[in-house]
């Protein structure tokens, strides 16, 4: 059969968008429930203090404020802010360490919960915070993770021992690393680490917890993933509570990037709401946000590689010691995703990672978009660089030499790589940057003020987590008497579009109009179990599903189709007819039909005929990752006086599949790549090293790229379709931020010779290094000795 | 700190609300007249997101006292459509090129783009990409948005000069 397709490759706009233009879209501050009152958290002042005493009484007799709570009113369980644990198998438990309290018994971070109050507005929530006498025995405090691993250092949580909350070696090690470096022709090194991207969704953390009929809990938030939440917090926090007690909405997010996978303040939602018996709405401000609230991890990771003068790569061996942070949430899981993807991109055959995680008093950290992908591609890909210009081998030829094929085993799980075109990637993406001419060869000197370079960086991604994490979704679809499919899915639309694309396989699939494609989500007593939107997972896995049950619709019109068809005295059995675009048709004579709306009509309003609304589900299950891959090609100017470093040029090919939506994806890329070059360059996440506050607090003093750092961008997309992909798609939606900081950092080195260790790549650094040369920089790698 | 009844001009509507001396624009929009598409995002004058046109320019509504707003016209995003419910050329433009991805910006970039607009009716990509750089936007990385405000500039320019 050829392939017709009506919507699928299509650039539709998305569905969520007539909402946020007019304003009418509802977001979880925009919900006013009748009777709700305001809650605010109460924060930690100190970075690790025991807590002596706590007088609320002051709080609770200003007028106005309803009740005050403490740890003593918590749970006893301990929970951890990730979810995660309730999607994975029992033998990875320990990465998902549950290690804290809703309100702490003791402050292990400046902006640690140590109490919550409600109150009949935000006025007098605000001043009961003001009330709160808290007494604290103030302890030393660790705030680097070498230290906190330091002898006799003091302990964040007294059960883990020298504060190490996790530490493993990849369980993919393999052939003899030491071996392999001793005899090879050229060994490079690289040290570095990333700084604590904060997810900066513009919509800052809060929820809204109430009760229905039946005292049942309805949780709203922008949570990314409703379904495991309400498991995680039913089996780990509110334990008297089962999974069908709790109700989660996830209404409009206002961004998300990783930051709403791990719970946020619901459970001091529902902790007020449960306290209170009333409706409860805690928000919490952009400061707190910043203090409080998720960033990516840092990870301090030295990269040792090793290669034949022909440039066979020989060996990989990564250290990393992340810092966690108060508790562990993601940071573990984002580290060992570092080494899966940082280790498995090439082919090697020694390979040796080891990881170590560490507890600190500093603000938790968390997934972020990349999932420890951008923190590795850092370091590994300028690793590979100086092993490139040690066998004096062109950076992208290097690469090419080394690339995995079908066949190899894959980066993730102990898999197959099935499908990539990560070299078609790197060759389209040159040609269009012209890489041939730019690169002009190791150690060129340049001249002037402005000095331009360039650089690459490739990757491979996941599209969800298959084998590993519960991959499996469903969809439901019913017809509307007018030809309108109502869709029922999963994800969370938090802006990546995954509503519209899912609509487009839906009309697709069920021969109905996209027009006419009415998506529902984000209500757990409605939508089928998912885990989320995280992993670049939606588009395959929930895609699958929804062409699942677009099939089904299918053939129930085609079914219903053949008594129509002989009232009309056309003879056709349901294998002839095909639907498309909401219209049926014989097949070999397509002029021959009717509107669908005939039957989806009938089916619901014939009193003569059997009765049955057309709809159905689909479900599918992911046993594998299903890699994209992505080549970048960046140019920048360096401005030798200042140290501003330029992103003139940003060149990204990727493996997408097929793009359902192109226009989606572009959005997608284009957006990943100026988070990535902010993480690149200005988005620095500051502590201040004695007391431990977080300096970078605002948007004044956390740069976020505007209008003016955009480049001269290209996305082009490779497509060959993925044989287990919805008509052939894999996920795109992280990817993009992997690449910037590296290639940029190799262009950074091909304009002036420097190499910078520590992101983001801001211009002080850049100025000092140019000044003082990289190699005599103050400080050397905590992990390696190697000079920074 | 005396409570009185405040006045104002949202969208052409004379609206009036219970306000307090110390109440922000932004809060006042929101929380007592209702108009929830205006949002908060820094409450700082940092980001852009709760930018209304106060006498056509823009201000950012969380820096501005609510009664030094009174009686003044007043323009949020609700009140960009047409009488008729059609959408504004940016709104139009915003949907067609995907230039809002979680939304929460996307009411901010369309009256700080109605304003520069407005003054600047065939602004450049420069002039486009100057006038938005104080509204942040988290997800799109800019480029759909200003191809969306260049191409809703063509638009509104060629239906006035059919018009004439």
């Amino acid at each position: 059969m050829s392939e017709h397709l009506s919507y699928v490759g299509k650039r539709m706009p998305k569905p969520d968008l007539a909402g946020k233009v007019t304003g009418e879209a509802k977001y979880t501050e925009d919900l006013v429930i009748p009777g709700m009152l305001e809650g605010r958290i109460l924060r930690s002042p100190h970075a690790h203090a025991l807590i002596k005493s706590i007088d609320i009484s002051k709080a609770k007799a200003l007028p106005g404020v309803v009740c005050v709570l403490t740890h003593k009113d918590c749970p006893e369980q301990k929970f951890s802010r990730s979810t995660m644990a309730e999607a994975l198998p029992e033998f990875a438990f320990s990465g998902e360490r549950q290690d804290q309290y809703i309100l702490s018994e003791k402050a292990r971070y400046v902006g640690d919960w140590i109490a919550a109050v409600a109150a009949e507005d935000i006025y007098a929530a605000e001043r009961a915070l003001e009330l709160i006498e808290v007494e604290y025995e103030v302890l030393p405090a660790v705030l680097d993770p070498f230290s906190a691993m330091a002898k006799d250092a003091p302990k964040v949580h007294d059960d883990v021992k020298a504060n190490v909350a996790f530490e493993m070696d990849h369980p993919f090690n393999t052939g003899d690393v030491d071996k392999a470096f001793a005899e090879a022709d050229a060994v490079a090194e690289f040290s570095g680490v990333n700084s604590r991207q904060k997810h900066l969704h513009l919509e800052t953390d809060a929820a809204i917890a109430y009760f229905e009929a039946d005292s049942r809990l309805v949780i709203v938030s922008p949570s990314q993933g409703p379904h495991l939440a309400k498991k995680h917090l039913t089996r780990r926090v509110f334990t008297d509570l089962d999974d069908g007690d709790i109700r989660w909405i996830s209404p409009t997010i206002g961004g998300g990037f990783g930051a709403r996978l791990a719970l946020g303040v619901e459970p001091v939602a529902v902790l007020l709401a449960r306290a209170s018996k009333r409706p409860v709405r805690v928000t919490s401000t952009r400061e707190e946000d910043f203090s409080g609230y998720s960033s990516r991890t840092d990870q301090h990771q030295t990269i040792r590689v090793a290669a034949t003068k022909d440039g066979k790569l020989l060996a990989v061996e990564q250290k990393i010691v992340s810092d966690a942070g108060a508790y562990l949430s993601h940071s573990a899981t984002t580290s060992i995703v570092n080494m899966q993807k940082t280790l498995g991109l090439l082919r090697c055959d020694n390979i040796r990672g080891h990881l170590t995680v560490a507890y600190t008093n500093t603000p938790t950290t968390s997934g972020f978009r990349g999932y420890g992908n951008p923190e590795g591609a850092f370091v590994f890909q300028q690793a590979l660089d100086r092993l490139a210009e040690k066998i004096g081998m062109d950076p992208m030829e290097f690469r090419l030499r080394n690339l995995k094929q079908v066949g190899d085993p894959s980066c993730f799980v102990p898999s197959v790589l099935e499908h990539t075109k990560l070299e078609e990637c790197i060759r389209l993406g040159a040609e269009r940057f012209g890489w041939s001419q730019k690169w002009t060869g190791w150690g060129e000197k340049r001249e002037g003020r402005y000095r331009r370079g360039v650089g690459m960086s490739i990757l491979t991604h996941a599209s969800g987590a298959g084998g590993f994490l519960l991959e499996h979704s469903s969809a439901v679809m019913k017809v509307l008497s007018d030809g309108t499919l109502n869709l029922i899915v999963s994800p969370c639309e938090m802006g990546q579009g995954i509503l519209g694309a899912l609509a487009q396989v839906g009309a697709e699939s069920s021969g109905l109009r996209y027009e006419q494609v009415r998506v529902t989500t984000g209500d757990t007593d409605v939508t089928m179990f998912d885990i989320g939107s995280h992993a670049s997972r939606s588009m395959l896995v929930i895609g699958n599903a929804v062409a699942a049950a677009g099939a089904k619709v299918k053939d129930q019109i085609k079914a219903l189709a053949v008594a129509k068809f002989e009232l009309r005295q056309v003879s056709a059995t349901a294998e002839q007819i095909d639907v498309r675009e909401g219209r049926v048709f014989l097949t070999d004579n397509p002029k021959i039909g009717f509107d669908v709306r005939e039957i989806a009509y009938d089916a619901i309003y014939n009193f003569g005929a059997e009765g049955g609304q057309i709809v159905a589900t689909g479900s599918y299950l992911s046993t594998s990752h299903h890699p994209n891959h992505q080549a970048a090609f960046a140019e920048v100017e360096v401005d030798t006086e200042t140290g501003q470093v330029t992103v003139a040029r940003y060149v990204v090919a990727h493996d997408i599949g097929r793009a359902i939506n192109p226009l989606l994806v572009e959005a997608q890329l284009e957006g990943s790549a100026v988070q990535g070059i902010g993480f690149a360059l200005t988005e620095d996440f500051v502590i201040d090293p004695v007391s431990g506050e977080v300096l970078s607090d605002s948007l004044l003093t956390y740069r976020l790229p505007t209008t003016m750092d955009v480049p001269d961008m290209d996305n082009l997309l490779v497509e060959d379709p993925l044989p287990a992909g919805p008509y052939g798609a894999k996920g795109v939606g992280e990817a993009g931020l992997v690449n910037p900081a590296p290639s940029i950092a190799n262009a950074v080195y091909d304009a002036v010779g420097i190499r910078i260790h520590s992101l983001p790549m801001s211009a002080d650094k850049v100025l000092w290094a140019l000044r003082h040369g990289d190699q005599a920089a103050k400080g050397s790698s905590r992990v390696s000795g190697q000079h920074l | 700190m005396a409570r009185q009844i405040g006045s104002f001009k949202i969208n052409g509507r004379v609206r009036e609300a219970i306000i307090e001396p110390q109440m922000l624009l932004v809060d006042v929009i929101r929380e007592k007249i209702g108009l929830t598409g205006t949002k908060r995002a820094c409450a700082s004058g940092n980001c852009g997101a709760c930018t209304v046109l106060v006498e056509g320019l823009p201000v950012c509504s969380c820096l501005t006292l609510a009664i030094t707003a009174q009686n003044k016209d007043i323009r949020t995003v609700e009140g960009l459509r047409a009488a008729d419910g059609e959408l504004h050329p940016l709104q139009q433009a915003f949907i067609d090129h995907c230039a809002s991805q979680c939304g929460f910006c996307t009411a901010g970039m369309l009256m700080s783009a109605t304003a520069l607009l407005e003054a600047n009716p065939r602004p450049t990509r420069d002039d486009v990409n100057r006038g938005l750089s104080g509204n942040v936007c988290r997800c799109t990385g800019y480029v759909k948005i200003v191809d969306a405000v260049l191409d809703a500039a063509q638009k509104i320019v060629a239906a006035r000069e059919v018009t004439a």
